[in-house]
């Protein structure tokens, strides 16, 4: 069973007194798994946020079905264990950050014994275990996600879905986060999360999915993505004769000659081998072999390389 | 049941935080204590003045109550999306209606509790005792709140909270003079306004039924059953309100 599923979900917006409709999501189909780390791609106005606030029901599609672990998600039992983090912090500001985590605790239905532990945990975890007297309002906004992600934490939820977690947050809140994430994902916690920094998915993502004006555009697994952006390998070598050269330019390869060294690429339709072959026996030195790839964002917003999707 | 206390204390807490809630309480304090002094100036009584006073303050206040914190309560969670903390969480959308309302009734009950103690202790100041029927008074003015906190919750489910503010003081008003609007309908003589003024007499309450201090003021009799039917009246119109807001709120996209 998927931890998430959307089969054919579409979502219109009304604008101008409700003379134009626009399309925010347009019959989108996607299954996030269980336990994997997925990371959900897009640019702005890519339908990502619409489609996570749809999951977690604080809007509703006009077509299609969304389920959470098999449950209709406008169940709100289906939520049960699944944690959510918005990209902007959204808390009461009256409360302390120790209230807003006991009243997060309650709507949890966390066990009475056990909260004030849990607390202490999620706190610890997030590193803010010695602001939870200070008042929500009066941290700073990296502070404020990070009390976000203490609330999400709260009651070691076996799912978490985030929109865009990291953003406006310093690096230190980066490393943070990134390795809150690496230990839950160890700890076989699903994560599907929107983000704009590719970096982050080539980091701890297993899958991918793209949305691009509404529609998907890719999903699979990042490392399958990253072999369609294989181009080929590429060789440092000096020694390099003309005679060889010649047969290597005819053969498809690039042949750039620098001041000492010859910068030598095998396109990725030729077999590396043919080409070590014919340079066997010459008086050739390597220096580095490399693969040159496509990087993962050219690969996630470039169309021609997603078609098979 | 756990979930909808949780949301109708934090309600209760906010609420208790805010500065608003003081100010209209020292407007009610501030409108009781010139009664005494206004009460000199009427050819009534001064107990019969500071009655109207004291009962007029606190439908007023309850108003306010409604219209500042009411209103903001819920149309502010929206706009400020702290709601999205609340419903992306094991919660439903009733629970939240139920625990906003819950919330705003006990600060509500609580603001009306200390200006009727200050109200009894002016009486009593005055050499009177307060009589059973002012207690019903201010019991029939808590019910009336209700529907008005249930009906600001409603407008806040479906639009601005500057209209919703408007709505609530228009469907206070209209409440009040409802028995016109019934006189009204049987003047007139167009089928369109008759049947019209007919649909919003049976639609909008009767506040008027809840209104008991001019009974209070000439010592008139309250028939017998009467404060047990506006309390049912009352507590039908609330839950009625409340479920037509937890219906249109559970369709709202947030």
């Amino acid at each position: 069973m998927n931890a998430i599923e959307l089969i054919n979900i579409s979502k219109w917006y009304r604008k101008d007194f409700w003379v134009q409709k626009s399309c925010a999501v347009s019959n989108v189909s996607l299954a996030v798994k269980q336990g994997a780390v997925t990371g959900f791609a897009g640019p702005n106005g890519a339908g990502k946020t619409t489609s996570i606030k749809m999951i977690m029901g604080l809007v509703r599609p006009d077509s299609g079905s969304i389920t959470l672990y098999g449950r209709r998600n406008d169940d709100p039992d289906s939520r049960k264990g699944i944690a959510y983090l918005s990209e902007q912090p959204y808390f009461y500001s009256h409360l302390t950050v120790e209230e807003s985590l006991r009243f997060a605790s309650e709507l949890l239905q966390l066990s009475k014994d056990s909260v004030k532990s849990e607390i202490s945990r999620v706190l610890t975890s997030v590193e803010l275990q010695d602001k939870n007297r200070s008042k929500v309002k009066s941290l700073s906004k990296g502070m404020q996600q990070r009390l976000n992600m203490a609330q999400a934490l709260l009651g070691k939820p076996h799912t978490m879905i985030l929109d865009e977690p990291m953003s406006g947050m310093d690096p230190p809140g980066r490393r943070l986060f990134r390795r809150l994430f690496r230990q839950l994902a160890e700890n076989g916690t699903t994560i599907f999360f929107s983000t704009h920094v590719i970096d982050d998915i080539e980091a701890v993502c297993d899958e991918v999915i793209v949305l691009s004006k509404g529609n998907l555009h890719y999903s699979g697994r990042v490392d399958s993505l990253l072999e369609k952006g294989y181009k080929g390998k590429e060789f440092i070598i000096s020694g390099m004769t003309n005679e060889i050269r010649k047969q290597l330019i005819a053969c498809g390869c690039t042949v750039n000659a620098q001041p000492d060294t010859t910068l030598l690429f095998v396109p990725s339709g030729i077999d590396p081998q043919v080409v070590q072959t014919k340079l066997r026996g010459e008086p050739i030195h390597y220096h580095a072999i490399t693969d040159r790839r496509m990087s993962l964002e050219e690969l996630l917003y470039n169309n021609s390389t997603l078609q098979e999707q | 049941m756990r979930v909808t206390l949780a949301i109708a204390l934090n309600t209760f807490r906010e609420t208790i935080r805010n500065s608003v809630l003081y100010n209209i309480l020292l407007v009610a304090v501030a409108a009781l204590g010139l009664t005494l002094t206004f009460g000199d100036l009427s050819p009534f009584s001064r107990v019969q003045v500071l009655t109207d006073f004291g009962l007029a303050s606190m439908s007023i206040t309850g108003l306010l109550l409604a219209v500042f914190i009411g209103v903001g309560m819920l149309g502010g969670e929206i706009s400020s999306k702290t709601v999205y903390s609340v419903l992306t969480k094991q919660v439903s959308r009733e629970s939240f209606i139920a625990g906003k309302f819950f919330g705003l009734l006990s600060i509500l009950l609580l603001n009306f509790f200390l200006i009727a103690v200050l109200f009894f202790v002016f009486i009593k100041l005055l050499g009177v005792n307060p009589s059973y029927s002012l207690f019903t008074a201010v019991l029939l003015l808590a019910m009336e709140m209700s529907i008005i906190i249930s009906a600001s919750i409603l407008f806040s489910s479906f639009t601005t909270p500057t209209l919703a503010a408007i709505f609530t003081i228009g469907f206070y008003i209209a409440g009040h003079l409802n028995n016109l609007v019934g006189i009204g309908a049987q003047q007139q003589s167009s089928a369109l306004w008759k049947t019209t003024l007919n649909f919003l007499y049976y639609v909008l309450p009767d506040l008027e039924h809840f209104n008991v201090r001019t009974r209070l003021i000439y010592e008139l009799p309250i028939p017998d059953g009467y404060i047990l039917q506006t309390f049912l009246y009352g507590i039908c119109y609330t839950i009625l309100l409340l479920f037509l807001s937890m219906i249109v709120f559970s369709k709202k996209d947030l």
